[in-house]
């Protein structure tokens, strides 16, 4: 009796191609789902609203704007001078006294709020780090004339945040 | 000598059938957790371009809030990703001195709503 010589098994040609061809489906469903995705994410600015920080700048300025008093905005308050990356807020705190508060976006990356007493004393400083390049534009509202339009765009220039803040009646 | 065998066709297509579905199941759970990132940025994009314009309707004369422009009057350029939309807004009376003003913002198959309310204060627009 002749003994057989040992067969290594291994795959034939169809059985790789069977094989593939399966991964090869399940692969293009994978390209197919996370492409969708990408084109999504080129066209949405980033959500900067889920970054806390941010969000608080956000909040924080949207209050100091809404308590905000007459005559609303100051052109210069402790070597601060209104501008685009400058807001100056006159505002009514809670116990009927006045502060001035400036919101300072000058630093790519930074926020900072100062307030100071109508005598000119700092009472607080509050820094915010990691943010978005900010602008702050007048955007006047027929009735509500001291209007301020907020922006901020992510590192793509695509606009992220734009929020109008009128002062409320007090 | 011990023969050595490979696998065969069927337990090659179980293994990747156990990948697949194990793969399959994860980028279910990937693309979910993508999609609702996607509402939630989206829904607020959305509620950005509405509460601008709340600013705007809520300083219109009562007696002028049915002749105001049905459409956005505010700039809705934070609305392009959601593009095509659709951004109007509509007057109800509700009652005798009450109307309420509804802002939506149509996109894709969603759409937002919010609803606020004016009040007749006989023109001192304190409310």
């Amino acid at each position: 009796m002749v003994k057989r010589a040992h067969r290594s098994a291994g795959f034939t040609l169809m059985e790789v191609v069977v094989a593939l061809a399966v991964f090869g489906v399940f692969l293009w469903i994978v390209v197919i789902l996370t492409a969708d995705m990408r084109n999504w994410e080129k066209r949405m600015p980033i959500n900067y609203m889920t970054h806390p920080q941010i969000s608080a700048v956000v909040s924080r300025l949207r209050r100091d704007v809404e308590d905000a008093t007459q005559p609303y905005y100051l052109e210069s308050s402790n070597g601060f001078n209104m501008s685009e990356k400058t807001l100056i807020v006159y505002r009514l705190m809670q116990a009927g006294t006045v502060e001035t508060v400036v919101w300072d976006f000058s630093t790519e990356g930074t926020v900072t709020r100062h307030s100071f007493t109508s005598i000119g004393g700092e009472t607080s400083k509050w820094t915010a780090n990691g943010t978005p390049t900010f602008r702050i534009t007048d955007f006047p509202i027929p009735g509500s004339p001291d209007s301020v339009r907020i922006q901020a765009f992510d590192k793509d220039g695509k606009l992220a945040i734009d929020q109008i803040i009128q002062p409320r009646t007090h | 000598m011990k023969r050595q065998r490979g696998f065969s066709l069927v337990e090659v297509l179980a293994a990747l059938l156990v990948l697949a579905v194990v793969i399959t199941t994860t980028m279910a759970m990937f693309v979910e957790r993508q999609k609702r990132m996607q509402a939630a940025s989206e829904t607020i994009l959305a509620y950005q371009a509405i509460a601008n314009e709340i600013e705007v309707r809520r300083r219109i004369p009562y007696a002028e809030l049915e002749q105001a422009d049905p459409a956005f009057v505010t700039d809705t350029t934070i609305l392009k990703p959601l593009a095509p939309f659709a951004a109007t807004v509509a007057v109800a009376p509700a009652q005798g001195y009450v109307k309420v003003v509804t802002l939506s913002v149509r996109w894709k198959n969603r759409v937002e709503r919010v609803a606020i309310t004016r009040v007749d204060t006989g023109g001192s627009n304190l409310w």
